[in-house]
């Protein structure tokens, strides 16, 4: 292209234990489809779909990892590019829950500092089959600091919401830029200042 | 005596009358006398005067006797006095008597009258009763006949009318009523031959409605006669089964225990009862009215009746209901009504003489045959689902059957029956899509894990993977093929079942069936599942998961599919060696879909590539390079990277082949971009910006991310970028223009069109600087260059399309 088709760039990551429905929120969110069969991601995947916010067209670059430990190295390795982080956990699922600590403190050994972070309670369609209440995502999200949305990809519950909502919070913290300016900024170089990921 | 002769010679006749009056009766004097007048007009004078003369005759000889008698006559008169006294007591006694006599003949009297009239009336009667005894046998028959009717005996009634008509009328015949009697007769014929109509009439309506009850039976006679024979092959069979499979397969066995269970419970159900069509149906309206027909001497008109009536009862019968197709039990109710009628026809043709002729049911049954086919073609095709299909197989068969045991023949079924079978096949085949469609629609696409000597044994028993190796590794291990594997391959073994179903009881040989099964499973193996798998491939979100798993599978299916074979000769039990045997030719069909899920691995990197490419977000007019390769490739050499370490359980060759494929196609991007047509000016800068990111790539395709490359193999995919590049920034035109052609160019790979184009896009950049360019030196030197070089490259152009 000779010319860039969008104004922003955000970069975005899932993260959550495996088999709580990550891939499935992801997959809700840019192809609103679902699919009943659980087939776990092997190492990363992404998904881009292109947004308007504020006037202002922004392309999401979402990361969808595996949840195994087996791919640990793999997937912390894109803690660090990420502007926002979502962190899924199941509510059907106590152990999902419980290990959202863990996840947390890979964000703080991984991650930019001034990450945006999110928690999603998923499968809240199985309230039927319910373990963890919701007062207990609100509480620890309360602890954090980050927001909290429960949702579920199979009943497209919440989705577009929570990636619009962490999208307009890292749109927030991003600097004015002026879209038709003609002078060369040198400092800037490419994509976003502030958000470059930092290669070695 | 003068006197006496004088009067005898007179008149002779006055002497006779005299004899007569004196011995006649007082009863008869009037005639005798009239005689004396009659004869002379004064005989009576004459006749007095002799007969004077006869009295004193007869005085003197009382004189006489009187004399002789006297003393007689004292005595007498003295006895007489004597008597006198007894008369006296007797006439008291007698007066008496004769009192009381008169007293009871007063009575008698009375009753004499009575008798009289008795006496008359007796006379009477006894005339009455000659004539009566002469009509009352008339009458007795007509009564008789009148009962007759009443009790509905008409054969008897028609024999009492032909008595009637020829003993008893003819006695009779002066009689009025006799005359009403004759003419009532024939319309007591034409009563009997419409009421024996009528019962005719209710016998095909019963028959009709008894058709299905009749059929019914007679078909569950047939089937019960073909189970038996069914359960003896099977526990044939059962022997062969144990020995079907290497890995001791269960299923053949558990099938055919059901089967055989099936068919005790049917032999149970049969014996409940057996009816014949006579225990069902009551026949005698028709012997009787065939019967009363001929002794009117009108069979024809009742055989042409019952004919017309029976071919119009066919059709309604031959006539299915337009939803027949639906259930099974519509097509037995077509089955049972059909069988119903040929069963009645059948019987009435051996037990009643002419009224149904062979001739007859068989122009009967050709007509039902074409109709019967006819139909069961049009509906058969209706049906969608095999089961269905295969219920209509066993029922048609158990029909044919039936119909065979009464003589009616049945072999265009049976051909009938090999289209429904290509047509049943087909719909397994429909069926069996949706079936795999399915398996790979709940396949999670991962190897199979199995943490116990139990689990891994019934995956085996499944699926006849053989592996050394993972056999000797310790638990928990994985099979590397997903669930979907053994699944299909149980599936295509129950399709191999269901389209063996249809051609039991199909008169078959072996070979015959061993060849059937194989095109069937052919169909299904190149058609149907490399269907469903290239459909599963091609699917727009399938992912590089399943795409890797898919190759993995195919592979082992492949493998498997000599067991198939293996498979279908043991059911069949044809040798392998047999002439002409039809191969399974599956393997081309795992080929091609895994080449397919090959190259939609190729197409799905590329377009995660794609997808990076468009986040580039060069300032092509940028003076200076950061000093880094961009974010958006440094992210795309990462994501390539990552993708190649997690897949080390795809195929080395297909793994490498990825990997040159995404190189590539990457190189072919970047390359692209420069060349945009949209793209006017490139900087110097920017060149140098872009080949930094083109040393990332370099620096990828040398670190080997998938074993097996030789050298440099993967960077040759950069080396038109990498001259292209080196070209620009060295500024070597000279050395360019002058090797051009030559084998030995250091720039070999360069297109002179591509330098053309990329070169007038930083002219473009100088000109834009004119201004300035008067100012300065350097600028103005290297404006006149880039002219000249322009002006060459453009007759190398030039040079290459008279060549083209």
């Amino acid at each position: 292209m000779a010319k860039k088709t969008y104004d922003l760039l955000f970069k975005l990551l899932l993260i959550g234990d495996s088999g709580v429905g990550k891939t499935c929120v992801l997959f809700r969110f840019s192809d609103d489809a679902f699919n009943t069969t659980f087939i776990s991601t092997i190492g990363i995947d992404f998904k881009i779909k292109t947004v308007e916010l504020q006037g202002k067209k922004i392309k999401l670059q979402i990361w969808d990892t595996a949840g195994q430990e087996r791919f640990h190295t793999i997937t912390t390795s894109y803690y660090r590019g990420a502007m926002g982080i979502m962190l899924v956990y199941d509510i059907t699922n106590g152990k999902s829950f419980e290990n959202i600590s863990k996840w947390l403190r890979n964000i703080d050994e991984h991650a930019n500092e001034d990450v945006e972070r999110m928690l999603l309670g998923n499968k809240c369609d199985m309230d039927d089959k319910r373990v963890v209440p919701k007062g207990k995502g609100e509480q620890i999200a309360r602890e954090h600091g980050i927001r909290f949305f429960e949702t579920s990809a199979k009943a497209n519950i919440n989705i577009e919401k929570a990636f619009l909502t962490l999208a307009e919070d890292i749109l927030r913290k991003t600097p004015v830029k002026e879209p038709n300016s003609e002078n060369v900024d040198i400092s800037s170089g490419g994509g976003v200042t502030g958000w470059k990921s930092k290669c070695c | 005596m003068a006197e006496n002769s004088e009067s005898l010679g007179t008149v002779p006749e006055h002497e006779r009358i005299l004899q007569e009056i004196e011995s006649t009766d007082t009863a008869c004097v009037g005639p005798t006398l009239r005689s004396v007048y009659d004869d002379q007009p004064n005989a009576h004078k004459k006749f007095m005067e002799k007969l004077d003369a006869c009295i004193r005759n007869h005085d003197k000889e009382i004189e006489k006797m009187c004399n002789f008698h006297h003393q007689g006559f004292v005595d007498a008169i003295t006895e007489l006095l004597k008597v006198r006294t007894d008369a006296e007591k007797l006439k008291v006694q007698v007066t008496d008597t004769n009192r009381r006599f008169q007293d009871a003949g007063k009575e008698v009297i009375v009753h004499t009258e009575d008798i009289i009239r008795c006496r008359i009336q007796q006379r009477n009667i006894t005339t009455v009763v000659e004539k009566l005894q002469l009509c009352l046998p008339v009458l007795e028959m007509y009564s008789k006949l009148k009962e007759q009717m009443s009790a509905k005996r008409y054969y008897s009634a028609l024999k009492t009318m032909e008595q009637l008509e020829n003993v008893y009328f003819p006695w009779v015949s002066q009689y009025r009523f006799c005359q009403l009697m004759i003419e009532n007769l024939p319309k007591l014929r034409e009563d009997i031959k419409e009421i024996s109509m009528s019962d005719l009439k209710d016998f095909l309506e019963s028959i009709r409605k008894h058709s299905d009850k009749i059929g019914e039976t007679a078909m569950k006679q047939a089937q019960h006669q073909k189970t038996f024979s069914v359960s003896l092959q099977k526990q044939n069979k059962m022997k062969f089964g144990k020995n079907m499979y290497i890995n001791r397969d269960r299923i053949p066995e558990e099938r055919n225990e059901t089967v055989l269970k099936h068919s005790l419970e049917e032999e149970d159900e049969n014996e409940e009862e057996i009816l014949t069509v006579q225990d069902l149906v009551d026949f005698s309206p028709v012997y009787r009215c065939l019967h009363i027909y001929s002794v009117l001497g009108d069979e024809e008109t009742f055989e042409n009746y019952y004919r017309k009536q029976r071919k119009k009862q066919a059709r309604l019968v031959l006539q299915p209901q337009s939803n027949m197709h639906e259930t099974v039990d519509g097509y037995r109710r077509y089955f049972t009504q059909i069988v119903g009628f040929f069963v009645v026809e059948d019987h009435i043709l051996h037990v009643t003489q002419g009224l149904v002729t062979r001739a007859y049911t068989d122009e009967l049954w050709n007509m039902a045959l074409s109709k019967i086919i006819a139909v069961l073609r049009a509906h058969s095709s209706y049906c969608t689902d095999p089961d269905l299909v295969l219920e209509l197989k066993n029922l048609t068969v158990i029909f044919a059957d039936t119909l065979q045991g009464y003589g009616f023949p049945v072999n265009r079924l049976f051909d009938l029956l090999f289209e429904i079978r290509d047509q049943y096949n087909e719909t397994l085949l429909k069926k069996w899509a949706g079936v795999f469609r399915d398996i790979f629609e709940e396949d999670n696409y991962s190897p199979i894990p199995v943490v116990n000597e139990e689990e891994y044994k019934i995956v085996i028993s499944k699926f006849p993977f053989q592996d050394p190796d993972l056999e000797k590794q310790s638990f928990p291990k994985k099979f590397p093929m997903s669930q979907s594997v053994p699944h299909i391959y149980i599936q295509v073994k129950e399709f191999i079942y269901a389209s063996l179903k249809f051609s039991e009881s199909l008169h078959r040989s072996s070979t015959e069936i061993d060849d059937m099964l194989r095109k069937s499973t052919n169909l299904l193996l190149t058609r149907t599942l490399s269907s469903c798998l290239l459909n599963l491939i091609r699917k727009p979100h399938i992912g590089l998961t399943e795409l890797v798993q898919i190759i993995i599978n195919t592979t082992h299916l492949e493998q498997a599919c000599k067991y198939l074979e293996d498979f279908i000769t043991n059911i069949t039990n044809i040798s392998q060696e047999t002439v002409h045997t039809t191969r399974l030719y599956g393997l081309s069909t795992f080929k091609d879909a895994r080449h397919a899920a090959e190259g939609e691995i190729y197409t799905k990197l590329n377009q995660k590539i794609d997808e990076f490419v468009q986040l580039a977000d060069y300032d092509w007019t940028m003076s200076e390079p950061d000093g880094r390769a961009s974010g958006y490739l440094m992210d795309l050499i990462n994501f390539l990277r990552s993708i190649f370490q997690v897949f080390t359980h795809l195929p080395g060759k297909v793994a490498q082949t990825a990997c040159m494929s995404a190189c590539q196609h990457l190189s072919t991007s970047l390359m692209q971009m420069l060349l945009d047509s949209e793209l006017k000016q490139i900087s110097m800068g920017a060149v140098q910006q872009f080949n930094l990111d083109v040393i990332q790539c370099e620096l990828f395709a040398s670190s080997e991310p998938v074993p097996g490359f030789q050298g440099d193999t993967l960077q040759l995919a950069f080396i038109d970028l990498r001259q292209l590049l080196d070209l620009f920034m060295v500024w070597d035109w000279s050395t360019y223009l002058a090797d051009y052609g030559q084998p030995a160019s250091k720039y070999l790979r360069v297109n002179p069109n591509t330098a053309l184009t990329l070169l007038e896009k930083m002219k473009d950049t100088s000109k834009k600087n004119n201004i300035f360019a008067q100012f300065r030196k350097n600028d103005r030197d290297k404006q006149k260059l880039i002219e000249t070089v322009v002006k060459q490259l453009r007759s190398l152009v030039n040079g290459m399309s008279q060549h083209m």
